[in-house]
């Protein structure tokens, strides 16, 4: 089953929740491991991704986010 | 009119450059980064100036030099950067020099979050900055009023010689929405008061010092003459269902947004509610607040902030009714829902 995953470049997520609180699968949350930044990154942990892409659009840095659609479990 | 969907961000930069700007300096922040990416976009295809800052002091200072050779200028930040310029914006008002300046509201204080707040209400509004200067501040509560404010921004800082502020809210800047665009560009005229570096600009003079106490008492005076003129001459809000209102909202930006929905659902019960939504702060609408405050039973303010603009509403109003504070902080926005079960709170007392 070919399956859509968020990949997040960690270092650079400053967790400011809004794709948290934006995307419409819960698939995004709050990691407890401390960023180079100092802040607790984003997280992926989903099988429920639609790629919408909503989490990308409104993440406010460049590059923290890149939806992938159709991956091959 | 053709419409575009489009973010408040976005709206707000195309209608600076059909109003006239030349220049942008700024320095990105959330949630107003895309004001300077657009104009870094634009701005440099339309072959007008943008320039990045070290950071938000410089840009002010930028500003500060391009607006006294005569350009339409301007800028665009957040809370946090906002506050970094105040010098510089009491040094313009001293020099009266015309510029924009877009304050996409984030919470505060501090570095707070990304989330909406209106608590840049009283740092625009009062001057901000050292000395007793105010800058023209408008607000607006739409992607179509982003465009239509900026695109008539650079007309009214040319007029008065004064900083506008765009107050809006992270809401208003990000959120999208069908924007129409005016047909015509806008330009700026030569201005006889500027330094072109050319002859007949050469006995011109751009400062904000008068060591002299009675030359500093007649610059001040002078001041005070313009803002009056600028009360009598711009003042501007939006009225909703206040003709036989008991009750009336006051709300400006995303909350007044909440409060029309939540006025129409309290119309639709029966209950006598009008809103009135000021579209400038400053100057702001204190004499129809004052009208409208002998006439109704209660007013409610509500905005993202402790209070700011409530305490300018029961100024107007003299206590001539008694006036409700429905406050929010920290992103947190009221649906509509929420608002007018605390109206219907306190009109049942």
């Amino acid at each position: 089953m070919a399956l859509n995953y968020v990949e997040v470049n960690t270092d650079l997520c400053k967790a400011c929740r809004v794709c948290v609180e934006t995307c419409p699968k819960h698939c995004l949350e709050l990691g407890s491991e401390i960023n180079a930044l100092g802040y607790q990154a984003v997280r992926f942990e989903s099988t429920e991704c639609t790629a919408c892409g909503l989490c990308f659009y409104v993440c406010p840095e460049p590059g923290v986010l890149t939806v992938i659609k159709g991956v091959d479990s | 009119m053709r419409k575009t969907l489009i973010k408040g961000n976005d709206a707000v930069v195309r209608g600076a450059l059909l109003g006239g700007a030349t220049h942008f300096f700024g320095y990105p922040i959330t949630p107003a980064s895309e004001i300077a990416h657009g104009a870094a976009d634009l701005f440099t295809r339309s072959g007008r100036t943008f320039l990045q800052a070290e950071s938000e002091t410089s840009a002010i200072n930028m500003i500060y030099g391009a607006a006294s050779s005569g350009a339409r200028v301007m800028t665009a930040s957040s809370g946090p950067g906002v506050a970094l310029m105040l010098e510089g914006l009491s040094y313009m008002a001293g020099a009266e020099l015309p510029a924009v300046m877009v304050d996409i509201q984030r919470a505060g204080p501090g570095l707070g979050n990304i989330w909406p707040e209106q608590s840049d209400y009283n740092m625009c509004c009062k001057g901000g900055g050292h000395g007793a200067f105010h800058n023209i501040v408008l607000a607006p509560s739409s992607g179509q009023e982003m465009t239509e404010f900026a695109y008539r921004a650079f007309d009214m800082a040319d007029a008065y010689r004064m900083t506008v502020i765009i107050l809006a809210d992270a809401y208003i800047g990000q959120m999208m929405e069908p924007v129409g665009f005016p047909e015509t560009v806008r330009h700026g005229a030569r201005k006889r008061w500027a330094v072109y570096g050319d002859e007949s600009s050469r006995r011109n003079l751009i400062s904000s010092i008068v060591m002299s106490q009675t030359g500093m008492s007649e610059h001040n005076l002078a001041l005070q003459e313009k803002y009056k003129r600028v009360a009598r001459d711009l003042t501007d809000w939006e009225e909703i269902d206040t003709e036989d209102a008991d009750f009336l909202l006051v709300a400006f930006g995303i909350t007044a947004r909440v409060a029309s929905t939540a006025v129409r659902q309290l119309r639709e019960e029966g209950l006598r509610i009008g809103l009135l939504r000021p579209k400038t702060l400053y100057p702001f609408p204190s004499e129809r607040i004052r009208e409208l405050t002998g006439r109704v039973k209660a007013v409610g303010v509500a905005e993202l902030n402790d209070g700011m603009m409530a305490d300018d509403v029961e100024l107007a109003g003299r206590g001539a009714s008694p006036v409700y504070r429905y406050n929010w902080f920290g992103g947190m926005v009221p649906t509509a829902d929420e608002l007018a079960s605390r109206v219907k709170e306190d009109l049942r007392g």
